[in-house]
């Protein structure tokens, strides 16, 4: 009995010694880091970024690419009770990295931000979005502007030229239309948002704010005008079928839509397909739907690239975060993708991305924080869902609004 | 000798049965008490989920969903199967004729479901090889019933297979008597054939029965419950509650109530077939 007891407790013993870890472990001294990212689609880039990073700073990088963000973040976010650390990841700014941050686990990158500024590698306009009680936490992996990426042989073939104002882009629309194409696109899947934000900004963009933190209600009259001006543009047949599963970069250089609005971000779809910008494709700014808006209003992001207090080699993390944001890591990860950057020193070779960058930084817009980052996770959830259902029924926009609001009560009750 | 060691030898087995199924069930159970993020500790809200739950419109449409895709997995998989088994058993190279149905059963749920979502979304092939412009995926009921074909295509082949099984390792005396009595077709089948293969055909309702409650991947891949929540079943909504929404308490209140609809339902169904 006893010796059967002792075979037990020693199965059990080994089973729990797999299973367990300890937290003991001595930092290592790493010369190649693992970056986890919900970006599987962009590992030849970061693949190369990897390699230009030994060369430099003797750090190589090898990336692990998820593709469903869901399950990218709960392993993140389990990460953080056990002893698989990431040595970088990417995550979102707004409440999410909030939600981090908070566990003190988050690297604190003030230091790097304060070099990155005073060297010009950074600008200080930036630092808001990576600000959390007065410190800085992770360092930027992208910036995008949002605006409209529009196929230039269609808008060619029938004689349009990019939109000045709103009533501008509805007579394309209405051109296209009549010609038997598509002017946007739409989906019902992640990127439902799109729409919404854009004409929310476009009208009334302090409502737009004032929703994102709580002040404003989704059933706000402005906010149910901003839904009805969606429903006529769909009631009018601008949009493609939302439940389209083809991708949105095959979408425009196919011609299935004319009009594809997406962060700069999505220049790599073009990239990747070979387009020629100016020649196949082109980018313009969303003119304000309210023209007396001061300024015309412009979705921005910017996703962080982030590392751990307890990541298993610190200095490690963070010398690759700083070596991110200078001008050669910057350079090569904006060519290789067709992207802009958040380093103000890096030449943007495509033409009106870099027009839009330049005037970006000067200004001339009213950046608008994305929904995605603006609006707490947990009423980004119904509301995806929301404008999800909204696209494919648009006569339920009311009780669309109202699901999202009770959301949203439900969440601000508790963190007003 | 043997007997003073037994414990030590079912050991690691009980030890793995423990960690990964029973202390995983226990922690979700105490888990669908508590309000839980992720990341800050889990507060303690008694039944507050449950309540939440059982006024959440979501869950009626997931209960809608789910069962349709009960109700449908007992008519197409399961009857289709049968139908094709009782068919093609016992006709010359009746084997060759299940081969087609049983070829997709190679192919995981969300492999299945990448391979049917071209096929069924708006531009896809099944409007294009009908000439109509239907939306398979976008309206409720109709993307449940077209994600249950794609369930059909896959499940018919192992239905038959088991089916098939049950028909050949039926006793020949029975049924050759009962046609020396004169019964044959439809009367052989339902009053001699049927009641013999009543053991295999409880296994084969019963896991389809937890299969189709449990239905998650393809509805993931294809639809991901959407659009809105007009496809979503429980699975789905316990999936998006928790890692979606980072609502795992939440999450978990409707895992302990998927596990109690299942556990029941399998338990009624069981008790009665082997009564």
């Amino acid at each position: 009995m006893f010796r059967s007891r002792m075979a037990t407790f020693g199965v059990a013993a080994l089973v729990l010694t797999a299973c367990g870890g300890g937290n003991t472990a001595a930092p290592q001294k790493k010369t190649e880091l693992t970056l986890y990212n919900d970006k599987g689609a962009w590992t030849k880039f970061f693949d190369e970024m990897g390699a230009l990073s030994k060369q430099s700073i003797g750090l190589g990088m090898k990336p692990t690419g998820y593709t469903d963000s869901a399950q990218y973040q709960a392993f993140i976010k389990a990460s953080f009770r056990t002893n698989v650390k990431p040595d970088l990841f990417t995550w979102q700014t707004g409440g999410m990295l909030e939600e981090i941050v908070k566990q003190k686990q988050v690297a604190d990158t003030t230091a790097v931000w304060q070099e990155a500024i005073k060297a010009g590698d950074l600008l200080q306009d930036l630092a808001p979005y990576y600000t959390i009680g007065g410190k800085q936490y992770c360092v930027p992996m992208n910036v995008a502007y949002w605006g409209m990426f529009y196929n230039k042989k269609i808008f060619d073939k029938y004689g349009l030229k990019p939109p000045q104002t709103w009533d501008d882009l509805i007579k394309a629309a209405d051109t296209l239309k009549q010609n038997g194409v598509k002017a946007f696109y739409h989906t019902s899947v992640l990127f439902s948002f799109v729409w919404f934000e854009q004409l929310m900004a476009g009208t009334d963009p302090d409502l737009y704010d004032r929703l994102s933190t709580g002040k404003a209600k989704y059933t706000d009259p402005g906010v149910v005008q901003v839904m009805e001006k969606w429903k006529q543009l769909i009631d009018a047949g601008y949009f493609i079928n939302p439940g389209d599963k083809t991708d949105p970069g095959d979408v425009l250089k196919n011609g299935k839509a004319a009009m594809v609005s997406f962060g700069t971000w999505f220049n790599t779809s073009m990239t990747q397909r070979d387009m020629k910008p100016g020649t196949d494709y082109d980018f313009f700014v969303i003119p304000n739907v309210n023209a007396s808006l001061p300024k015309t209003s412009m979705i921005f992001e910017s996703g962080p690239l982030c590392s751990l207090t307890k990541a298993a080699d610190p200095d490690a993390s963070m010398k690759y975060l700083k070596w991110w944001t200078t001008a050669e890591a910057q350079e090569k990860w904006a060519s290789s993708r067709g992207d802009v950057s958040a380093n103000p020193k890096v030449t943007i070779k495509d033409e009106a991305l870099g027009a839009v960058t330049k005037d970006a930084g000067s200004g001339k817009y009213r950046l608008v924080n994305r929904y995605f980052e603006a609006t707490p996770p947990a009423i980004l959830t119904a509301a995806l869902d929301g404008f999800s259902k909204f696209v494919t029924e648009p006569g339920t926009y009311k009780e669309v609004l109202d699901t999202i609001q009770k959301s949203a009560d439900e969440y601000w009750s508790t963190h007003q | 000798m043997l007997g003073r060691f037994r414990h030590g030898y079912v050991a690691p087995a009980a030890i793995l049965v423990a960690l990964l199924l029973y202390a995983p069930f226990v922690w979700t159970a105490y888990l669908s008490l508590t309000r839980y993020d992720g990341l800050e500790p889990p507060v303690w809200v008694g039944l507050a989920n449950f309540g939440k739950l059982f006024s959440d419109p979501a869950l009626l449409t997931s209960t809608r969903n789910t069962l349709i895709w009960v109700a449908g997995t007992m008519v197409l998989p399961v009857g289709l199967g049968l139908l094709v088994a009782v068919l093609s058993y016992d006709i010359k190279g009746g084997a060759w004729y299940r081969v087609p149905f049983m070829l997709p059963y190679a192919l995981s749920g969300a492999g299945l479901a990448m391979v049917w979502s071209p096929v069924l979304s708006h531009d896809g092939i099944a409007n294009l090889l009908l000439g109509v412009d239907t939306a398979f995926l976008q309206e409720a009921p109709h993307n449940t019933l077209a994600m249950l074909l794609v369930w059909t295509w896959q499940q018919l082949g192992v239905n038959t297979l088991l089916f098939v099984v049950g028909l050949q390792s039926i006793p020949k005396e029975p049924i050759e008597a009962a046609r020396l009595d004169g019964a044959s077709g439809w009367r052989l089948f339902r009053h001699v054939i049927w009641p013999l293969m009543r053991p295999l055909t409880a296994v084969v309702v019963g896991l389809a029965l937890v299969a189709s409650l449990k239905t998650f991947d393809i509805v993931w891949v294809l639809t991901q419950g959407g659009p809105g929540r007009n496809s979503e079943t429980l699975a789905v909504t316990m999936y998006k509650e928790t890692f979606v929404a980072s609502e795992y308490g939440y999450g978990s209140a409707v895992a302990v109530l998927l596990t109690v609809v299942t556990g029941l339902a399998s338990y009624l169904y069981l008790r009665r077939q082997v009564r």
